[in-house]
């Protein structure tokens, strides 16, 4: 089943994607087509995944909904306000695709800093922070410095810290690239626990297939410069997602569904790659 | 560590002999009266007045200042370089704090960074020597004592080196990082405590290693023209008795000396201290 957009968005949505377009550049030499006429709407507590081949605007299309960067044309909702807005409310948390630890922190200091920016007491601090480390399983690294840890633990890290004000909005831009296969299977059940939990909407960035569809509601699918969106993906799994999802048939057949729209969106914009500029 | 210590202690000793040595191997081999090089008067004089041997100042340490004192001159001498170390320090401690106000104004306002830029640099090339008597009067005239401007001075010095190497540590978070501080809709405030500034540290400190000889060599200049009694004053004095006392001025040279170490251990103590935390190539 395939949805495009939804053309009534309603205040309540997290997320109102409203033909945005992005150019990188503009009327210069060196001028980048990211994003052309994007449409999307999100539930809050959706779980919604972007998949597309690499330089796509995954990326860009998360930094637009964090207010980071303004669109060309077109408009963003966020939690029913501006982008801007929400970004200065602090609706969202975000994680990289890099971890971006600040090295003279502690990881607990770390994970601590939004809370600091949000004016948070010291032991409320330090109690949220420890709940988190737990949740990452870095409890014996609490006062170790983020360059003592390996590339996994460190974004484990930079997740726990943007968790960490339980914001209503979570942005995660491949946030589990760097992890082993367990701990990454340990992460996403974790996550979804959290979402499940706390009813936060996810934007979740990934190139994983499988990784999409066990946390998604939907699935995004992007096709490569300029990027559009060609195909969303109902997935559904059920709340009760565990192990054996994995194994299950229904699961397999999603994995296929989109792996075909991802064909399907190379090959409508040719061969894969291709420069623009 | 301490073995790290040890062998640190040796080398240094070991570069004072080879000093040492040179030091007598040119005086055993120089010309006595200078010598010219393409018509060029460029050899020293290796005469017992201009190049007293290295014992001798040794052993001039400690025999008193003036004749009938009991009091060897080592002592004297640490009373002076005591009395500039301090000057320096204020002077180092006032450098760093507008330098490093000076780099933070230049980051937020960029207009501010390229019209003040020419005049920090340009400040740098003025005359101390000859502005030091000057600035002097004028304190006196504010009824301020004249060590403060002594001091003054050598902040004058200290503050390039700070400001320069804040200036350019500030631009230096990681543009990811700058954008993590942008998603909490940080002020530029908040992001410069927060990020901008520890970011900055490891390039802060080598500025303020520049710095703190600025400062040193600030101060022991402007004393010799304004005539404030510290040691680089002493050297002045000791210098003019050089045809009947010729080690004397060197004793002065050696507590400059020790002056100069002495404000750069302590930047690297503080480097110790700030920098404990950080990865090892970063520092
Ligand atoms: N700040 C920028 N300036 C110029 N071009 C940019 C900028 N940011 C992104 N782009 C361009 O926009 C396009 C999309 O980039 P984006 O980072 O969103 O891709 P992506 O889908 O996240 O790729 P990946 O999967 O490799 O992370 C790329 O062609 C990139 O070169
Ligand atoms: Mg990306």
């Amino acid at each position: 089943m395939t949805t495009r957009g939804v053309s009534h968005p309603v205040a309540s949505d997290a997320v109102v994607v409203d033909r945005v377009s992005m150019t990188f550049n503009e009327g210069k030499s060196n001028e980048v087509r990211a994003l052309c006429d994007l449409e999307l709407v999100i539930r809050p507590a959706d779980f919604v995944s972007l998949i597309g081949p690499s330089g796509c605007g995954k990326s860009t299309l998360l930094r637009l909904i964090a207010s980071l960067i303004s669109p060309t044309s077109g408009s963003l909702l966020v939690n029913g306000k501006s982008a801007s807005q929400a970004r200065v409310e602090q609706d969202y948390g975000m994680a990289f695709q890099q971890s971006g630890l600040f090295e003279w922190r502690t990881v607990q200091k770390n994970i601590e800093l939004p809370l600091e920016l949000k004016g948070w007491g010291k032991s409320k601090r330090h109690q949220r922070s420890t709940e988190m480390l737990e949740l990452v399983q870095l409890s014996d690294f609490a006062s170790n410095m983020p360059w003592e840890l390996s590339g996994g633990m460190q974004q484990r890290v930079a997740i726990a810290r943007s968790l960490a004000a339980h914001p209503p909005l979570l942005l995660m831009d491949e946030p589990f690239g760097a992890l082993d296969e367990m701990t990454r299977e340990h992460m996403q059940a974790e996550l979804l626990r959290i979402c499940a939990a706390s009813e936060t909407t996810v934007v979740f960035v990934t190139h994983s297939i499988p990784e999409a569809v066990y946390l998604s509601n939907r699935v995004v699918v992007m096709s490569p410069r300029p990027g559009r969106i060609t195909e969303i993906i109902d997935v559904n799994l059920g709340s009760d997602r565990d192990e054996d999802t994995r194994e299950e048939a229904t699961f397999y057949g999603k994995i296929t569904e989109v792996r075909e729209a991802l064909r399907g969106a190379e090959a409508a914009d040719g061969p894969r790659g291709i420069e623009d500029r | 560590m301490i073995l790290r210590g040890l062998r640190r202690a040796a080398l240094f000793v070991l570069a004072l002999m080879i000093v040492a040595a040179a030091w007598e191997f040119y005086k055993a081999v120089g010309p006595e009266k200078g010598g010219e090089i393409l018509g060029v008067r460029i050899l020293p004089r290796s005469s017992e007045r201009a190049m007293p041997h290295t014992w001798e100042m040794g052993q001039r340490l400690f025999d008193p200042e003036v004749r009938g004192q009991d009091r060897p001159i080592w002592l004297a001498v640490l009373g002076y370089s005591w009395f500039t170390f301090r000057m320096a320090l204020v002077g180092f401690a006032l450098g760093c704090v507008f330098g490093m106000s000076l780099a933070v104004v230049m980051a937020r306002f960029s207009v501010v960074e390229r019209g003040l830029l020419p005049y920090v640099v340009a400040s740098q090339t003025v005359p101390l020597i000859a502005l030091a008597p000057q600035v002097a009067a004028l304190g006196g005239n504010w009824g301020l004592p004249k060590w403060m401007w002594v001091a003054a001075l050598g902040a004058f010095l200290a503050f390039f080196p700070v400001s320069v190497a804040t200036l350019k540590g500030l631009s230096t978070a990681p543009a990811a990082s700058l954008e993590l501080m942008d998603s909490y809709a940080a002020s530029w405030w908040t992001t410069l405590r927060k990020l901008r500034f520890p970011a900055a540290v490891p390039y802060i400190i080598p500025g303020m290693k520049l710095g703190a000889t600025a400062a040193v060599i600030g101060v022991i200049v402007s004393e010799v023209s304004t005539g404030v009694r510290g040691v680089g004053f002493a050297a002045l004095t000791y210098a003019q008795k050089a045809t009947s006392d010729p080690a004397q001025v060197y004793t002065a040279v050696f507590g400059a000396a020790l002056l100069g170490l002495s404000m750069f251990g302590l930047v690297v103590a503080i480097e110790l201290l700030v920098m404990r935390n950080r990865p090892a190539e970063a520092s």
